[in-house]
């Protein structure tokens, strides 16, 4: 083991304990950066210690071209946008309604808010790649009710979390986009193999909500208000959906028809928002005024913890981060299937630590020239590791799904309750990674069809 | 060398080294240099994004926060407008024509010049074959079709193209496949047919037009740190200059020995139709770039220097390259094809 | 709220009036009060409120851009690349100001599961250590090293290397430095919190 790849392993270890101090994850990742530069350049000159790349103060400053890149990334546009059409929903009282008149759809069946909640999260995971955004958007939409519901905190929040997490594997994706690019691969063919694991995690989180709910009634009761589906009933439930139903339409509308792209998409979703505020008469100028001043917070506390992120990762990487966790990969001698269980469960672990995009710097370009020696498809080990690493969104202690939810969710809601919730669904991904991993088809079927794949 | 002489440099990449022929020159260079110097000096490859994204290769590299990257000239346009030249602009020079006026006609001393002021010494380092015009949803076959075209187009080629009436946006690349898909935009230009081929724009889009009149030829730079540049012995960088060197033949006999093949699949396996751009067009386009291109002349006198010099090479070389080589079209015609 | 309160009370921070938009009298956001305000304090959180809170409407504006947009694209087939690229100003510009206006709010995610379990003056301490040697050097760090980047793209005078982009990009590089110079001010204005609660200096004023 090389000296800086002690420092790596102190690196990780010291992230890990201060975050459980409490202070703000953004800039424990940030401030961990700077003082391991700082402790590099004092071993290195000090010392003598090879700190690998990190030898020089001028290192640091590539955290401002990074967070330059961070403001240059126009598809994160999307997230205030998306963010910000949650917070009006809200405050023009459609997404009450929505909730109410959904629920007394479900009425009958227990957990219905929670199959809401899922069926929504599919429907945002259609529009927005930006985790961030669709976490926020159902946090924000359905938390509140499912409190009021008297829903246990941790299902609560573990459904909203990994249905959240839905819209980073099904299409657009930013993470695929990003895979695509690193390997050189036809984004087209990624998203069309994500759909089908996307839908299956879905189905599968329906399937859990539905069996718990009727294991234990006590976590995911039925609301007490609803009564018989009668005709009338049905008629109004239907009536007041229409509005939310419009805006999703708008909003998914514009991207198949080619008026706009995914990202300007959130912006109509915004507009809509407003429109629907205001067509309820809730839109004041003070309405406006709080949703934009939410809309930045919200905003912000996500981007901290993107620049923290950013700083935290080149600090790894310059002190050979990479090869390290690189090293674990290579020199592996076994069976072909067992190498690529192997370079999964690694992404798996890594998740704890890491986000998805360093993770998918680190690995991806590593492991997929031996994946495609070894004989696989490589838009079907693509679309596997995509939903490994999606799942990586939901591992506690680092889980970047569980900390946006912590920030929006009502006080009373301890990131120790999202924790406990979440496990059940990181269970149901392994279950789906698994699936994926054995029916190859799951991925490669829908590609070949929509592109007469040559492959 | 002892232990203090060694150099581990980061060298970032501006495209993934994924991308056949564009690319994978790089880590190619690395290697030579790693074994030219008895493995005293190792260049390590940083693919785009792991400590600045492409883009950005030039700021980092002159600010001296990594050590060398291995670059398109171009991506600095908005701070050194006279770059794409050096990196492949409209109505350039071919791949050989760009060798020779690098490596023998005074463009490496030139651009040498022009980056010591910003703190890099940039060595030409790989050049590939020209881009193709573009793909789109329907054959360009007239003038009026330019204009309200919706396309998306980067550099100098997109400037030339609004000039015609075209409505040029810059999409992030992130979106460009869905926005071609779903009808967002009616065209794209990109790369070359190896690199368009891995991204999967014809399974889109079925209209692939060609010449690449907006880059015909892609050239590459080592770009290193001035102050690094200046503490290496005659050795290194003398190995540095030689590894380019190769990297300049290697790059070039890879990029034209794969496109034939790539081209072939797309007409003869994937339904996709090459059209050559009509004159009529051609001529609008050579006319515009005149124009952008006097534009840059008269704004910055680099640009005017360079393009100069350039365009001085192009005329000179003209007479040989229209009658010294037997003349594209001429072998499909004398076949029958 | 009661101005009495002890600064070193062990006991649960008094309850603010949590008026409708979060805030108290004073105008100050009524997080739920773990650190006493102080006078120095108040005067830097006032200004961070004052430029966020202009600053939180460029989210309004930007959805008018994207939708300005998307019409003039759609319905009369005209691209902008000036326009699309405004849509990245307000979008960059809202976030990296941002950063600051949630320190104030006290918005920014912690992993609190063992630390809700601590004394105040335990969290304080924790609040005081995190903010000196993790929060102030690397904001302080970032924006140091961003002056030499945004003068270097002044001196260039870069600008957009897209076809039609903006000029000047400058100004909007510029804002890393004003970011990063608000995070450090609302960084400042936690530890003279911290302090006040743990050694009475500044002056608690609850
Ligand atoms: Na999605
Ligand atoms: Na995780």
């Amino acid at each position: 083991m090389f000296e800086y790849e002690i420092l790596v392993v102190i690196l990780l270890i010291s992230f890990m304990g201060l975050i459980f101090t409490g202070f703000p994850l953004a800039w424990v990742l940030g401030g961990v950066s700077f003082v391991f530069m700082v402790l590099s350049l004092i071993l290195l000159n000090g010392f003598n210690v090879d700190t690998y790349f990190l030898d020089d103060w001028n290192d640091f400053g590539i955290i401002v071209d990074r967070i330059w890149a961070q403001m240059q990334n126009w598809v994160l546009v999307a997230l205030p946008m998306f963010v910000f059409m949650g917070l009006m929903l809200d405050r023009s009282g459609v997404a009450d309604r929505l909730m109410a008149n959904f629920t007394k759809l479900f009425g009958a069946l227990r957990g219905g808010l929670a199959l809401t909640v899922i069926l929504i999260g599919v429907l945002l995971a259609a529009s927005t790649g930006i985790v961030g955004a669709s976490v926020v958007l159902l946090a924000m939409l359905a938390l509140p009710p499912m409190m009021d519901a008297r829903y246990n905190k941790s299902l609560a929040t573990g459904v909203v979390a990994s249905s959240g997490t839905l819209g980073i594997l099904i299409p657009p994706s930013i993470m695929l986009v990003i895979m695509a690019d690193q390997l050189s691969l036809p984004v087209g063919d990624l998203f069309m193999g994500a759909v089908f694991p996307g839908l299956i995690l879905g189905a599968l989180y329906v399937g859990y909500v539905i069996i718990a709910a009727l294991i234990r009634p006590d976590i995911a009761p039925a609301p007490e208000k609803a009564g018989h589906v009668g005709w009338r009933n049905v008629l109004g439930v239907v009536w007041s959906i229409v509005p939310p139903l419009l805006l999703i339409l708008a909003v998914l509308g514009s991207i198949f028809a080619g008026i706009a792209t995914p990202t300007e998409a959130s912006g109509i979703g915004a507009l809509g928002a407003t429109v629907l505020a205001a067509a309820n008469r809730r839109l004041t100028l003070e309405v406006l005024r709080r949703v934009c001043r939410e809309t930045m917070l919200t905003t912000s506390f996500i981007f901290g913890i993107f620049l923290g992120a950013t700083a935290f990762a080149l600090v790894m990487r310059s002190l050979g981060g990479d090869e390290f966790i690189g090293g674990l990969l290579t020199g592996l001698d076994v069976e072909p299937w067992v190498v690529v269980l192997i370079i999964l469960f690694i992404a798996f672990i890594a998740g704890f630590f890491l986000d998805w995009l360093e993770i998918s710097l680190i690995i991806l370009p590593l492991v997929a020239p031996v994946v495609k020696d070894l004989g696989f498809d490589l838009i079907w080990f693509t679309v596997l590791f995509a939903t490994t690493l999606q799942t990586s969104f939901l591992t506690p202690p680092v889980g970047f799904s569980l900390f946006y939810l912590k920030g929006v969710a009502p006080p009373g809601i301890t990131i120790g309750h999202i924790y406990k919730g979440v496990v059940p669904f990181v269970i149901l991904q392994i279950i789906a990674i698994a699936l994926v991993f054995w029916f190859e088809d799951i991925v490669l079927w829908l590609p070949d069809q929509m592109y007469n794949s040559t492959r | 060398a002892d232990a203090a002489d060694r150099v581990r440099w980061q060298m970032a990449m501006s495209f993934p080294s994924t991308l056949k022929a564009l690319a994978d020159t790089a880590p190619w260079v690395a290697e030579q240099i790693h074994t030219m110097s008895g493995g005293t000096m190792t260049l390590q490859v940083f693919e785009p994004g792991k400590l600045v994204k492409g883009t950005e290769v030039f700021d980092a590299v002159s600010q001296g926060k990594i050590d060398s990257g291995y670059v398109w000239a171009g991506y600095e346009f908005g701070k050194l407008p006279v770059s794409p030249l050096f990196g492949g602009q409209p109505f350039g020079l071919t791949p050989w024509q760009m060798s020779a006026f690098m490596l023998e006609k005074g463009g490496q001393e030139m651009m040498e010049e022009i980056y010591a002021p910003h703190n890099i010494m940039p060595i030409f380092c790989g050049v590939v074959s020209a881009e193709a015009a573009g793909w789109f949803a329907f054959p360009l076959e007239n003038l009026d079709q330019v204009n309200g075209l919706r396309i998306r187009f980067a550099g100098m080629g997109g400037q030339v193209l609004q000039k015609m009436g075209a409505e040029v946006t810059v999409l992030p690349a992130a979106e460009l496949f869905e926005a071609l898909e779903k009808g967002v935009i009616d065209a794209t230009e990109f790369s070359m047919p190896t690199v368009d081929e891995q991204l999967g724009f014809y399974k889109v889009v079925k209209y692939y037009h060609l010449p690449g009149w907006h880059q015909q030829s892609t050239s590459q730079y080592l770009y290193v740190n001035l102050d690094k540049w200046n503490a290496l012995d005659e050795t290194q960088q003398g190995i540095l200059r030689t590894a380019c060197t190769a990297g300049v033949a290697k790059s070039m006999a890879r990029a034209e020995g794969l496109q034939g093949a790539v081209l072939n699949k797309f007409t003869d396996e994937l339904g996709v139709e090459a059209i050559t751009l009509p004159d009529e067009i051609l001529r609008e386009l050579k006319e515009k770039t005149d124009e952008v291109m006097a534009e840059y002349s008269e704004k910055d006198a680099d640009f005017a220097r360079v393009w100069g010099a350039m365009t001085a090479f192009q005329d000179e070389n003209r007479q040989w390259a229209e009658k010294g080589y037997v003349q594209p079209g001429w072998m499909s015609d004398a076949q029958g094809d | 709220m009661s101005e009495t309160t002890p600064a070193h009370s062990e006991s649960a921070p008094p309850e603010s009036p949590y008026g409708d938009d979060g805030r108290d009298a004073d105008g100050l956001p009524a997080e739920h009060r773990m650190l006493p305000r102080t006078r120095p304090s108040n005067a830097i959180d006032h200004v961070i409120m004052r430029v966020g809170n202009a600053a939180s409407w460029i989210w309004a504006l930007l959805i008018v851009v994207i939708i300005t947009n998307v019409t003039v694209r759609y319905a009369f087939g005209r691209a902008t690349v000036w326009l699309e690229e405004l849509q990245l100003y307000f979008y960059a510009i809202g976030f990296i100001v941002g950063l600051s206006y949630a320190i104030t709010w006290d918005r920014h995610v912690r992993v609190d599961a063992l630390a809700e379990r601590w004394s105040r003056r335990t969290r304080a301490w924790v609040e005081l250590f995190g903010t000196v040697f993790l929060l102030l050097p690397f904001s302080g760090a970032i924006l140091v090293e961003a002056v030499p980047y945004v003068r270097t793209s002044f001196t260039l005078n870069e600008a957009s290397s897209s076809p039609g982009g903006l000029p000047h990009t400058w100004i909007l590089k510029s804002f890393i430095v004003w970011g990063f110079g608000l995070i450090f001010l609302a960084g400042v204005s936690r530890l003279l919190r911290c302090t006040a609660l743990l050694f009475h200096r500044p002056r608690p004023l609850w």
